[in-house]
C-alpha cells in the first residue's frame, strides 16, 4: 500500500477477530517499524512486551481491563504493552559518539567525539540520564515513544491488521511482563485483523487545518491549499468522512454478532 | 424503593434512552416493545423504577459533580447479570440479549456498562 493510502486508513479499530491470531511475521514487522523511528540523542524510549491474549489466564485478562477498554483488551489477540524507558538517556554518549563515527553526525554541523565528551554528555545528557524523573525526561520519553508507537500502527495497517491504543490496568500486566522500575507504562497497542470493515465507519472528524497549525506566529492559522487537498484526496490519504451511510447498521450487525448491547 | 407506578415511557430515563437509541444506535425502539417488557421485569425484580436504577449508579453530592459509583455499577452489573441468566429455557443469545437490553438502557444514560464478548 502506498504510505499516503496507509496513513488515511488507520483508524483506532475496536471489534476484532477475535478468533483470529495475528502472524508473528506481522508484528515482527511493527517492532522493526518501531525500532527505526526517530528517536532524540538515539535513545530507545520505546520499550515494549508481545503478549498473546490466550496465554494469559482468565484472571489476570479480567484485572487488565478498565471500565472503558475492557472489551477491546478482550477482542484483540495480540497485546503490545507499551512503556516509556525513563532511563534512556543512559549511554547517549556512546550512542552519539557512534552517530558522528557513521557520519549521520558531523562537523558541518559543529560534531565531534570531544565535544560530545566535554560538554554535551556532562552538561546536558548526564543530569538527564542521573534525574531520570525529571520534566524533560518524561516530555521527550513521551514524544520519542509516541512516534515508535505511530510507526508500528502504520505498519500494521500496511499488513492488513487493525490497531487501537488503549489503556489498562497496569499491576496485573506486570506480574507477568516483569518491567525494570523505570519503564514507564504507558498504552496497550491491541493487534488483531478488524472484524468491523477496515473503513470503520470513515475517517474521524478532526478539527480544520488553520484551527491546529499555524504559519509564522500562532493565530495565524496554516491555510490548505485546495489543490493539494485534492491530490491527498486521489492518493486515499484524505477519506470519506464519518459517518459513512452504513455505520450504523455494521454496529448492529457487530453488537449482534458478539452479543454486545446496542 | 418503589417499582414502577406508571406507563414506563413516561419516565425520563426511559425517555433518555430511547432517545439515545433513535439518534445513537439508529433503533426505532417502537418497533420491539419486548424491550420495555424486560426492562419491567428487571424494575420489578429490583424493585426500583427505572430513573432509581439509573439513581443506583450514580454517586450525587451538593456542589459536586456526579460521578458513577464504582459500588453501584458493579453491583448493578451484578444484577444484570443474575437476571440475563434467569431465563434458564432461552437459548444463549437470548439470555444475551436480556442483560443486553438492560445494559443499553442504562448505557444511554450515561452509565458505561461492557458485556463483554457473548458468542
Amino acid at each position: 500500500m502506498e504510505f499516503k493510502e496507509v496513513v488515511g486508513r488507520r483508524r483506532s479499530i475496536r471489534y476484532f477477530q477475535s478468533w483470529r491470531q495475528v502472524e508473528r511475521e506481522k508484528i515482527q514487522v511493527m517492532l522493526e517499524a518501531a525500532r527505526l523511528a526517530s528517536c532524540a540523542v538515539n535513545a530507545t524510549f520505546l520499550k515494549a512486551v508481545v503478549v498473546v491474549r490466550d496465554q494469559l489466564d482468565h484472571d489476570t485478562l479480567e484485572a487488565l481491563k478498565t471500565p472503558v477498554s475492557g472489551l477491546n483488551i478482550e477482542l484483540a489477540p495480540v497485546h503490545i504493552y507499551t512503556y516509556a524507558d525513563m532511563g534512556a538517556y543512559v549511554g547517549a554518549q556512546g550512542r552519539l559518539k557512534k552517530l558522528v563515527d557513521v557520519g549521520a553526525l558531523n562537523a558541518t554541523h559543529g560534531w565531534s567525539h570531544k565535544f560530545v565528551d566535554d560538554f554535551v554528555w556532562p552538561n546536558i545528557l548526564k543530569p538527564l540520564a542521573d534525574g531520570a524523573t525529571q520534566a524533560s525526561v518524561a516530555g521527550a520519553a513521551a514524544s520519542d515513544a509516541g512516534i515508535a508507537i505511530c510507526q508500528a500502527m502504520l505498519a500494521a495497517v500496511d499488513e492488513g491488521l487493525g490497531v487501537c491504543l488503549s489503556a489498562f490496568v497496569h499491576e496485573p500486566i506486570a506480574k507477568i511482563v516483569n518491567p525494570p522500575k523505570d519503564w514507564l507504562p504507558l498504552w496497550v497497542l491491541l493487534v488483531g485483523y478488524p472484524a468491523e470493515s477496515w473503513e470503520a465507519g470513515g475517517q474521524r472528524p478532526r478539527p480544520p487545518m488553520e484551527e491546529q497549525f499555524f504559519e509564522g506566529k500562532y493565530g495565524n492559522g496554516f491555510k490548505p491549499d485546495p489543490k493539494v487537498t485534492e491530490q491527498l484526496k486521489a492518493a486515499k490519504m484524505i477519506q470519506a468522512p464519518a459517518p459513512l451511510p452504513w455505520r450504523k447498521d455494521e454496529i448492529k450487525a457487530l453488537a449482534r454478532m458478539f452479543g454486545l448491547p446496542e | 424503593m418503589s417499582a414502577p407506578d406508571k406507563p414506563l415511557e413516561e419516565y425520563e430515563s426511559v425517555q433518555t434512552w430511547y432517545r439515545g437509541l433513535r439518534e445513537q444506535s439508529g433503533i426505532d425502539p417502537t418497533q420491539d416493545r419486548s424491550r420495555l417488557d424486560l426492562l419491567r421485569e428487571f424494575c420489578m425484580a429490583l424493585d426500583l423504577d427505572p430513573d432509581a436504577l439509573v439513581a443506583a449508579c450514580l454517586l450525587k453530592k451538593e456542589g459536586r459533580e456526579t460521578k458513577i459509583s464504582v459500588k453501584g455499577r458493579r453491583s448493578m452489573g451484578e444484577r444484570i447479570a443474575e437476571f440475563q441468566s434467569r431465563d434458564a429455557s432461552a437459548d444463549a443469545r437470548e439470555r444475551a440479549r436480556r442483560g443486553n437490553t438492560i445494559r443499553s438502557f442504562l448505557i444511554h444514560n450515561g452509565i458505561l456498562l461492557q458485556s463483554g464478548i457473548q458468542i
